[in-house]
């Protein structure tokens, strides 16, 4: 496959993941749609790097990967201690600030 | 690359406060009480600076080392010396409120430094992969300490929604990188950027990846339309953490807006599109100041109305950035004293708030604040010359800041507008500020009250207020430390 299809798909990835963040209301499902997103810079990364002949693409995709992983991490965790204190994860009911 | 003894001292400062932090969790659960956890991560900072000062006279001109991942330069050094000193107080000011509060915990000692090692290294990264490391330390740390706060229902809620949109701004950046990497050839040091942006600048790819690392890098600093979370994160926060977030995120993220605009993008050439990223920013700057200023002028609670007071001071911040990029002379050290008396000003407003709060009544409505001036004068005093500094009025260090971002600006004719705009809208916050003083001076108590007692807190204020007044009355050493220079990037 040529590099631009790869772009094409990474470019409709992010884009699922933007609208995902945007239009969604649940939290879970937000956080999801972040890694969409994040997905998309690492395909992206990875096919420019193949195409380019060069290393640093690819390390960098590992670098998005943690980030990815200590992201969930820490988004699970904020989830689960709201959920504790107002029983529900969807971000309309969650209006205690003004917004 | 060869890694050698000279390229591991230069990361001292940075080694010292993310080993402070480690010790300290350590440390933490190994004591009992955690008093020995928070004086470990204090004097890790005092250490911290010693090495950034250590480090001055050898940073003339800084080159990139770690494979182009890193610069020692003053201006990194000065951003650091501002950092650590915000990690310092936000400490000194943590400890007594999380005592008062009763969510004293030392994780949040080494969390504050895990927050500042990340915005050490944003302010020293010259590499995309640098930056994104920097940023999501700093990040991650802070949605963490927003969260500590369990008993307060809003905290978690707030670190909710800072953190989905800060995973946003991520997703940004990270798409953002990947496009200028594949559109520059491979390149991810701002040095190889800069080279080859020239060419790039054809390519839309690259400039809708430039556009993605603004915009990841706009939410760091709470910019207009970008700002969302900053009122409710800031709202939701442990007070300390708030004067954190407000302080040191944005110095770290400006400072890395100043090597992204001024070393990257720089090339006269690189009109970035139709409009050029001078014009679009200025638009940005425009929006941010004015928006932050009127919302702020309806806001009863004192902590919302300062988040949007940081929103607008972030507007007056860019405009330093926009003239950054107009290569007007002066410009970046004009931004590096006004962030300088931003930071300090900021500190000392938050760490006033966290003081007035007692257990279970945080005190936070403007109202809540009437006849303070009767019960603790000074603690009034030391307020109302906070928020004559951040409205900008001589004699303090907030009016030498706005003063000589603007008037670097007004060089640039394109500019003049801007500054028009940040003067009307200085006039237009001194309103909002001077609401809390009339609260504190002229109003009579609903209910007594005292804020608590604490030495900690009484050093920690009489010395912000010293610094903010020095920076106003004598501004000459803060302009010559911060005219170091850019180093090498210049």
């Amino acid at each position: 496959m040529p590099t631009y299809a790869y772009i094409l798909v990474s470019l409709a990835l992010f884009f699922v993941g933007t609208a995902g963040v945007l239009l969604r209301r649940n939290a879970l499902i937000v956080l999801m749609s972040v890694e969409l997103q994040l997905a998309a810079g690492t395909l992206a990364l990875l096919a420019f790097s193949r195409a380019l002949g060069d290393q640093k693409g690819h390390v960098f995709a590992f670098f998005v990967m943690a980030l990815a992983a200590a992201e969930a991490a820490v988004g699970l965790a904020i989830v689960v201690s709201v959920f504790r204190t107002r029983r529900t994860a969807n971000l309309d009911d969650v209006n205690a600030l003004k917004g | 690359m060869t890694v050698d003894v000279a390229s591991i001292a230069a990361l001292a400062p940075l080694l010292l406060i993310s080993g402070a932090g480690c010790l300290a969790l350590l440390l933490d659960t190994l004591t009992k009480g955690r008093e020995p956890a928070l004086r470990l991560a204090q004097l890790g900072c005092l250490a911290a600076l010693a090495a950034v000062v250590g480090q001055w006279t050898g940073a003339e001109s800084g080159q990139p080392i770690w494979s182009g991942m890193w610069v020692v330069d003053r201006m990194a050094l000065f951003l650091d010396a501002l950092l650590i000193a915000t990690a310092l107080v936000t400490l000194s000011v943590a400890a007594p409120f999380m005592r008062e509060h009763d969510f004293e915990n030392g994780e949040s000692y080494a969390l504050v430094l895990f927050a500042t090692s990340g915005m050490m290294t944003v302010v020293h990264a010259t590499h995309l992969l640098s930056l994104l490391i920097g940023i999501e330390t700093m990040s991650l740390a802070a949605y963490l300490l927003v969260a500590s706060w369990r008993r307060q229902p809003a905290g978690p809620e707030g670190a909710l929604k800072y953190l989905l949109l800060g995973a946003f701004a991520a997703g940004f950046l990270v798409y953002g990188t990947a496009l200028v990497y594949g559109t520059t050839g491979g390149e991810m040091s701002y040095a190889g950027i800069a080279a080859r942006a020239g060419q790039a600048a054809g390519n839309p790819l690259f400039i809708i990846g430039v556009y993605f690392l603004l915009t990841g890098m706009l939410f760091k600093i709470a910019a207009v339309p970008f700002h969302m979370w900053a009122p409710d994160a800031y709202e939701a926060a442990p007070t300390p953490v708030t004067g954190l977030m407000a302080a040191g995120i944005k110095v770290a993220a400006v400072g890395a807006l100043v090597r992204l605009l001024a070393a990257v993008l720089a090339d006269p050439g690189l009109a970035l599109g139709h409009a050029g990223w001078v014009r679009v920013l200025g638009g940005v700057s425009f929006l941010t100041m004015t928006w932050g200023n009127l919302a702020a002028l309806r806001q009863e609670n004192v902590k919302r109305m300062l988040a949007y007071s940081s929103i607008a001071h972030a507007g007056y911040l860019m405009i330093g950035l926009v003239a950054l990029g107009q290569k007007v002379d002066g410009a970046q050290p004009a931004l590096l004293v006004y962030l300088a008396a931003y930071a300090f000003t900021t500190l000392g407003v938050f760490a006033v708030v966290a003081w007035v709060g007692r257990r279970d009544d945080e005190r936070v409505l403007v109202r809540d604040w009437a006849g303070l001036a009767r019960t603790r004068p000074a603690v009034a005093l030391a307020m109302t010359v906070l928020l004559l500094s951040l409205a900008g009025v001589p004699p303090t260090g907030g009016f030498f800041g706005k003063f000589y971002v603007f008037r670097a600006a007004m060089q640039s004719p394109d500019l003049a507008w801007l500054v028009v705009a940040a003067v009307l809208n200085s006039l237009v916050s001194v309103y909002y500020y001077l609401r809390i003083v009339v609260a504190m001076y002229f109003r009579d108590p609903v209910q007594p009250w005292q804020p608590f007692r604490s030495a900690g807190m009484a050093v920690v204020l009489v010395a912000i207020v010293v610094v903010v007044l020095a920076l106003g009355l004598v501004p000459g050493p803060a302009i010559d430390l911060a005219a170091g220079g850019l180093g090498a990037l210049r």
